[in-house]
């Protein structure tokens, strides 16, 4: 009781910060109603699916400041356990997500532990090459159809299958995953004020002050990066049946892990809000750059470099991302 | 009885050695000094006690238990909070949210951290600071946050590390009201490293000296601040002469 009272308080932000907040979920939840292009929507799916990508990731990254760059296996793991169990035996989406997120929650369990004897760069350089070895693994295994992939095939299914998530229409998809990205605010709006989340930002700023007062500093570490992988398990199980061919190098790959990591820490890494204001700026920013430059100017990968500019520009300037512009600009003015 | 009972405790950091077969125990209710020159391993010691570096050598018992070897995390669940010199929890906390860190260590509940939180910033008068961020406060409030913190996982024994450094005298005189609360109304064991020396000899029972990792004396501060050693050591010419009425 006292949890759910708690993941619905937002009482210690500014109102204004509230009324946008609130603005967006509207525009959010009436979107599908306005005249919208097929490319809007599928570009509004990629956001809402990075958005939950980065709060998961901004649990360990963000307030636990552990930089992760290893979270695609944790798409692969989700992705390949719905789709797998979809196809071999029919098994519905809502067993299987929460089956490859058990999955993906022991293999973080499992590298999670002696990963966390790292520290800083090398705790990130570890994460990569486990993300690495795996996507490797798989690109083997003729069980999940090695470097290939595996199809889902719409065919076979009467849409609208709300069981096995098989839609036509992607307004379908985007209110599945609008749920998700709601449910993900208020599970973080908890987290942040929770005795785990209060030790996770002592331990970021100190591990010797934070063992003194009583935390196991690496196993509250290796609890956090499960719920990261909880959270990036779920949409990687979304993921395989939204696009319904799955292959390691376009769930596993390293790309997916920076892109996450990146987007959390442009918004503004351990601020709830940061996650989602990463990737509302660099999703449609990625997806219309492509479109417009790469498709109709020919200039194909400037896209690429113009988002690399952005990011340079907001370390240099402001390492905490747009969060923490915003939060200087206000304390400045409260002085 | 004894609460603390550190037993020939001997840290070499390669070829220093750091802290030289140091002895003493220290009782229940009792306020205990620690002294010396920079670098004379006293910061080493509390780190030692506090399970941050293991011990080349020696034995540290606490409230009848071998501590000896424990994690630093394991140490304090015990009941033996410390203060870094410079460090509080988090700077991204607010000084509530910073004493509930070391609320957390009792409870699960947020609630229950709050209200012992507001408790122990009442009595450490801070609760007009509550709400701001520990990085925007001065020297003199962090240092009682980090007090304030400490106090938070309800210890036995406290270890204060340089908690009045950095202030000026009204502020040491109402650190030093603070530290006798802690020690007289909740009944906390002190034991404090300070380099001021109006706060050690006004508050502690007794003092222990070290000089390059050895204990050079242990006594009562009178005792202590006429001992040649430490004189020669530490106190200098100057501060007997100074302070011979207050000594005897």
């Amino acid at each position: 009781m006292e949890t759910i009272k708690n993941a619905l308080d937002f009482s210690d932000f500014p109102r204004l910060d509230l009324i946008i907040a609130v603005l967006v979920l509207v525009f959010l939840l009436l979107f599908p109603l306005l005249p919208f292009s097929a490319f809007a929507m599928a570009t509004m799916i990629q956001f809402l699916m990075f958005s939950i990508y980065g709060m998961g990731w901004n649990t360990i990254g963000g307030y636990g400041g552990q930089v992760d760059l290893g979270k695609a296996q944790y798409v692969g793991i989700g992705a390949y356990t719905t789709a797998v169990m979809l196809i071999r035996w029919d098994i519905p989406f809502w067993v299987s997500m929460p089956i490859g997120m058990c999955l993906a929650v022991g293999w973080s369990f499992i590298i999670g532990y002696p990963l966390f004897r790292l520290k800083g760069h090398y705790f990130a350089i570890a994460t990569i090459a486990t993300s690495l070895v795996l996507k490797a693994l798989f690109e083997v295994w003729t069980f999940v159809g090695a470097a290939r992939g595996l199809e889902i095939s719409p065919i076979k299914y009467d849409p609208p299958d709300f069981l096995r998530l098989i839609f036509k229409e992607d307004v379908y998809y985007y209110f599945v995953i609008l749920g998700f990205f709601i449910l993900g605010i208020f599970y973080i709006n908890w987290f942040r004020k929770s005795r785990l989340g209060f030790q996770l930002r002592c331990i970021k700023d100190n591990e010797a002050v934070a063992q003194s007062l009583g935390i196991n500093v690496r196993w509250a570490k290796v609890k956090t990066y499960a719920i990261a992988t909880a959270f990036v398990s779920v949409v990687g199980s979304f993921h395989a049946c939204y696009i319904k061919a799955i292959e390691p190098e376009d769930t596993m790959s390293l790309d997916i892990s920076i892109l996450i990591a990146l987007m959390a820490m442009l918004g503004g890494a351990g601020s709830l809000w940061g996650p989602i204001i990463g990737a509302g700026i660099l999703i449609p920013l990625k997806s219309y750059l492509k479109e417009w430059l790469g498709a109709t100017a020919g200039l194909v990968g400037i896209d690429l470099i113009i988002y690399a500019l952005i990011i340079m520009l907001v370390s240099a300037f402001e390492p905490r991302g747009i969060w923490g512009i915003i939060e200087k600009i206000r304390r400045r003015r409260r002085k | 009885m004894a609460l603390l009972d550190v037993i020939g405790v001997t840290k070499d950091f390669g070829g220093l050695r750091a802290n030289d077969d140091i002895s003493f125990s220290l009782d229940k209710a009792e306020l205990l000094g620690l002294i010396g020159p920079n670098g004379a391993g006293k910061t080493t010691l509390f780190n030692c006690i506090s399970g941050l570096y293991p011990v080349t050598s020696g034995e540290i018992i606490f409230d009848n238990e071998d501590i000896t070897g424990l994690k630093a995390h394991d140490v304090a669940r015990r009941g033996l909070a410390r203060t870094f010199q410079v460090y509080v929890a988090s700077g991204d906390l607010t000084v509530e949210e910073n004493v509930m860190v070391g609320c957390f260590m009792r409870t699960r509940s947020r609630s229950e951290a709050k209200s012992r939180a507001d408790e122990i910033l009442e009595f450490m008068k801070l609760r007009d600071l509550a709400d701001y961020l520990v990085s925007e406060l001065p020297v003199a409030a962090q240092k009682r946050v980090t007090m304030a913190t400490a106090l938070g996982s309800r210890p036995k024994l406290l270890l204060l590390d340089e908690v009045a450094a950095g202030l000026n005298l009204s502020e040491i005189e109402d650190i030093m009201a603070s530290i006798r609360s802690v020690h007289k109304e909740m009944g906390v064991t002190v034991m404090l490293i300070e380099h001021v020396m109006e706060l050690v000899m006004k508050i502690s029972d007794r003092v222990i000296v070290l000089d390059y990792g050895e204990k050079i004396a242990d006594g009562n501060p009178a005792e202590v601040a006429k001992n040649p050693k430490v004189i020669k050591a530490y106190l200098g010419e100057r501060y007997v002469r100074e302070h011979a009425q207050e000594l005897s």
